[in-house]
């Protein structure tokens, strides 16, 4: 597969959100590994390096019974901008975008498995899911990890599980995270004391747009903080419990907005719509309010109905990187802020058209 | 007998140096005798016991000697045979450089650990039973090769490989009893 294959969709099978869940956005598993008797990234050497890129070649392309077909990508033969747009699309972490030396990823077709190499630890396996599937994201997770233990020794202790380069991901190298879409928990206030609820609990709460952009559109990662001293199984099952409270709250928040401000919530609903269809200068800011406004407002029936996917894809579209690849050359911040508005309206009217013509929408099949 | 040293308290320790290849003994009381470097020593009169008195000798040490004895002691346990970290760097960049950090600073880490993690030992999935899933998978790869040469009437490779097929499905016979 070519990488522009990965560059120009938009709209990747784990994002279209086949059960139309108005709130879960996606669901992420990722599992940390190392080979055994192998320095970890911030200390091996060139050769190492190159000596664990070789081994999961091997286990990943040269085996007649792997089920898997990925493509492989060395990070140092992709220019910056295509780097930003994987990391735009949460296939590769910034992390790795930025290194300087020997790293890769590996990624299926549909995109809903990535495994970077050399990032901090060795071997990093990703899986990504549409809506709320835990479980099952984790099982698909686990068999490309069963699959690689055939044909690598990873570093392993009964005392410690895993090991990892980061104590925070020691035992079972496990971090899983849903997105969710809170706009009335954000609207109300109430998100600061949840996040607090939440750490103490030992979740950690982010925003997608990287750290420190955590209510930028409303969207939150939620994730386990505790890989060790803990089984796979009970981390997975708080996750979702934690997420399914979070979820009732953000119910109750929206009905409470309804009740008490239904003229006030559309409105302001309403015209989020009217500067998306309108604008010529959007920030990126004020992109993912409006349309964070707009998923709520199709969620409350207040607006128009349109496709959670095709609200997906505009979310990652408003992202610098997807810009600059979608107009084709590099941007300055101002220039981006015109195509974002002119590249949102694009999507709206298609969303539109799609409609006039009688279909459902394109990708809700 | 009156403490050689301190000419006070009685003498209850008789400390035995060799001194130019000469045998001396001198006789001092507890709270001296704790106070000097290591010698050989014949406890008399029982009040204190052998025990007693190594415990007294290092809480009683000069502080210098309790910072040297540390120091050497960090030396040994801190520094990573595999990667070269030693557990003050490793606190500085929140990385270990390898596996071996682990066993290295396995002193230190649970103290750690308790902070940051919901306990000290892994609960979740054990690797062994995916290891005998590797080890079957070779195996199965040799058998391919051990046919292979037997074809090619290549009997030497042949042996080697049925010694190691062997030796592999002994390994997995022992890790099956482990788990049961
Ligand atoms: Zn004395
Ligand atoms: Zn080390």
């Amino acid at each position: 597969m070519n990488i522009e294959h990965f560059l120009t969709n938009a709209n990747p099978s784990w994002m279209r959100n086949e059960d139309d869940s108005d709130i879960v956005i996606s669901t992420r598993i990722r599992l940390a590994r190392n080979i055994a008797r192998t320095r970890f990234p911030n200390s091996f050497t060139e050769e190492e390096a190159q000596g664990i890129e070789d081994e999961l070649m091997n286990a990943l392309f040269s085996h007649e019974k792997n089920p898997y077909h990925f493509s492989h990508f060395p990070i140092k033969d992709l220019p910056q901008l295509q780097r930003q747009i994987l990391v735009e699309k949460h296939l590769i972490s910034p992390n790795l975008a930025n290194r300087k030396k020997i790293g890769s990823v590996f990624l299926t077709e549909d995109e809903s498995f990535s495994i970077m190499v050399n990032e901090e630890d060795h071997i990093r396996i990703q899986c990504l899911a549409c809506g709320m599937h835990i479980e099952d994201a984790f099982e698909k997770a686990r068999k490309i990890d069963r699959y690689l233990s055939q044909h690598i020794t990873y570093a392993y202790q009964e005392r410690f599980g895993y090991l990892t380069s980061c104590p925070t991901n020691v035992g079972t190298g496990l971090r899983a995270s849903v997105m969710l879409h809170l706009p009335a928990l954000t609207f109300t206030k109430q998100m600061n004391a949840l996040i607090q609820m939440m750490t103490r609990l030992g979740m950690v709460v982010r925003g997608i747009y990287g750290e420190g952009s955590e209510n930028l559109g409303s969207v939150y990662q939620i994730s386990n903080q505790i890989t060790l001293g803990k089984s796979e199984l009970d981390i997975l099952q708080e996750l979702r419990d934690v997420v399914e409270q979070v979820i009732k709250k953000e119910q109750s928040a929206r009905k409470a907005l309804l009740i008490r401000a239904p003229s006030t919530l559309e409105d302001r609903l309403s015209r989020s719509l009217g500067t998306l269809k309108y604008a010529k200068i959007l920030s990126s800011e004020e992109a993912a309010s409006c349309l964070s406004n707009i998923r709520l407002g199709v969620s409350l029936g207040l607006l128009e109905p349109i496709s959670q996917s095709r609200l997906n894809e505009c979310m990652l579209l408003i992202q610098p990187g997807f810009i600059q690849q979608y107009v084709g050359t590099t941007l300055q911040p101002a220039e981006r802020d015109m195509y974002r508005a002119k590249l949102l309206q694009d999507k709206l009217r298609q969303q539109d058209e799609s409609f006039n013509n009688g279909e459902k929408g394109e990708d809700s099949i | 007998m009156i403490c050689g040293h301190c000419k006070q308290r009685p003498a209850n320790v008789t400390v035995t140096q060799i001194q130019n290849e000469q045998k001396v003994e001198r006789h001092y009381c507890e709270i001296c005798a704790a106070q000097f470097h290591p010698f050989q020593f014949e406890a008399s009169n029982e009040p204190v016991s052998i025990h007693q008195f190594i415990s007294n000798w290092l809480n009683f040490l000069p502080a210098s000697t309790t910072k040297e004895i540390k120091q050497a002691t960090e030396k040994k346990t801190t520094n990573c045979p595999t990667c070269g970290l030693t557990y003050r760097q490793f606190l500085k960049q929140g990385k270990f450089g390898c596996e071996n950090c682990y066993e290295t600073f396995s002193g230190q880490l649970p103290q750690l650990l308790e902070r940051i993690q919901a306990g000290t030992k892994h609960v979740g999935f054990k690797e062994q039973t995916i290891s005998i899933e590797k080890i079957k998978y070779q195996i199965e790869t040799l058998r391919e090769q051990l046919q292979r040469a037997i074809l090619a009437e290549h009997f030497e490779d042949a042996a080697k490989f049925r010694d190691e097929i062997r030796l592999l499905e002994s390994k997995v016979n022992l890790g099956g009893e482990e788990q049961s």
